[in-house]
C-alpha cells in the first residue's frame, strides 16, 4: 500500500493535517489529523509501497518501543488512512 | 469586467450575469492593475446550479468566490466559515457547526454590546500579516442574513460556540483547537493553494487566544463572551500560555 498522491500533509499547531488536493478534493471531503507517529508512517508510505510488517520494522528503527505496541500503532494509522481513502 | 478589492487584493471579475455585480457593490474598486482575474465557465455554473435549483446568477457568484479563494491564498489570505463581529477596532470570530447558533449569538452581541457590528456573518477572509498577526476582512459573501460590511480589523480572539444550559466561557485546550478549527477553514483546491492555506492555518493557531463558549439564547450569553474575549489585550497570549 501507498499514499494516494492527491493528498498533502502539513504540520499545523502541534499535530499534522492531511487533506485531499486537486480533483480528489472536489469529490472527497475527508481530512485526518495525525500525531508524530502517524506523520512518520505517512512519510514512509509516501516514499514507497510498504506492507504493515515493513512499516512496523521502520517504526522500530526510529522509536524505542515494544514490537506489539508498534504493530498496534501501525494498524491504527493504516486503518485510519484506509478508511479515509488515503491509501492506494 | 469589474474590479473589487478584498482583503487588500484587487480582483477582476468577468461576469456573465448581473447578480454578482450587484452583490459586490460595496467592494468595487477603480484599480486597473489587478492581482488576478476570475471567470467562471457556463459548465461550472450549470453544475453548481444543481439542475436549476439555484439561479444562474447565484451559482456564478458561488463559483467566483471559490476561484477567488483558490487564487488569493498566494496573497496570504484564506476563507474561514464563521461569524465575525467588530467592536472598537478589534474582530471577534465565532465558529460552530451549522445550526448551533452563530447567527443567534451574533444577534445577541448587536443587541447587548454597544457599537458592535457584523464584519461578516458567514464567510469572512483572514489575512496573515508579516508579523504573524491576523486581520479579519469583510467580503460580499455574507450568508443568508446578509450581515457584513467592507471593513477589516485585527483578529482579537476566536470562540467556538456550543449550546449549553448556562453561560460559561473557558480557554480552549491546546489539543481541541485543531479538530474544532480544521472543519471551518476552506481547504479544497489545487495542491499549492491548499498547502499555503494549511501554513496560514498554522499561523492562525498561534495568532490569537481560543475560547469555548457554552451558551444559552440570552443577553447574558453575549456579555459573558464579550467580557472574557475583550480583556485580552496582548495578541497571542491566552491565560493558558502564561
Amino acid at each position: 500500500m501507498q499514499i494516494n498522491k492527491d493528498f498533502t500533509i502539513q504540520k499545523v499547531g502541534g499535530a499534522y493535517v492531511a487533506v485531499p488536493v486537486g480533483e480528489t478534493s472536489k469529490s472527497f471531503h475527508g481530512m485526518v489529523r495525525l500525531n508524530e507517529t502517524g506523520a512518520f508512517l505517512w512519510k514512509a508510505l509516501a516514499k514507497a509501497d510498504m506492507t504493515e510488517d515493513a512499516l512496523v520494522d521502520a517504526l522500530l528503527e526510529e522509536y524505542d518501543v515494544a514490537r506489539e505496541i508498534a504493530a498496534r500503532d501501525v494498524h491504527r494509522v493504516v486503518t485510519l488512512l484506509a478508511e479515509n481513502g488515503i491509501l492506494v | 469586467m469589474f474590479v473589487i478589492e478584498l482583503a487588500g487584493v484587487s480582483i477582476g471579475i468577468r461576469n456573465r450575469y448581473p447578480f454578482i455585480e450587484r452583490q459586490c457593490r460595496a467592494f468595487l474598486s477603480s484599480e486597473t492593475d489587478v492581482a488576478f482575474v476570475v471567470e467562471v465557465t457556463p459548465e461550472e455554473i450549470a453544475l453548481e446550479s444543481n439542475h436549476g435549483e439555484y439561479s444562474d446568477g447565484y451559482s456564478e457568484s458561488i463559483c467566483v468566490y471559490r476561484h477567488i479563494c483558490e487564487e488569493i491564498a498566494a496573497y496570504n489570505v484564506f476563507l474561514i466559515h464563521g461569524s465575525v463581529i467588530e467592536h472598537e477596532g478589534a474582530a471577534y470570530a465565532f465558529l460552530a457547526r451549522s445550526g448551533v447558533g452563530k447567527s443567534t449569538h451574533t444577534r445577541l452581541w448587536l443587541k447587548n454590546i454597544p457599537a458592535s457590528r457584523v464584519l461578516n456573518g458567514d464567510k469572512p477572509l483572514l489575512r496573515v500579516e508579516e508579523d504573524g498577526s491576523v486581520t479579519a476582512c469583510g467580503t460580499p459573501w455574507n450568508g443568508k442574513e446578509n450581515w457584513g460590511e467592507n471593513i477589516s480589523a485585527p483578529l482579537r480572539a476566536i470562540c467556538f460556540l456550543e449550546r449549553g444550559e448556562k453561560n460559561e466561557i473557558r480557554a480552549a485546550e491546546e489539543e481541541e483547537i485543531l479538530p474544532r478549527l480544521m472543519h471551518q477553514v476552506y481547504l479544497r483546491g489545487e495542491r499549492e493553494s491548499v498547502e499555503r492555506r494549511l501554513v496560514m492555518m498554522d499561523a492562525l493557531m498561534r495568532a490569537v487566544p481560543y475560547y469555548v463558549l457554552r451558551c444559552t439564547i440570552s443577553d447574558e450569553a453575549a456579555l459573558v463572551a464579550y467580557r472574557a474575549m475583550s480583556k485580552i489585550k496582548e495578541r497571542g497570549k491566552s491565560d493558558a500560555d502564561q
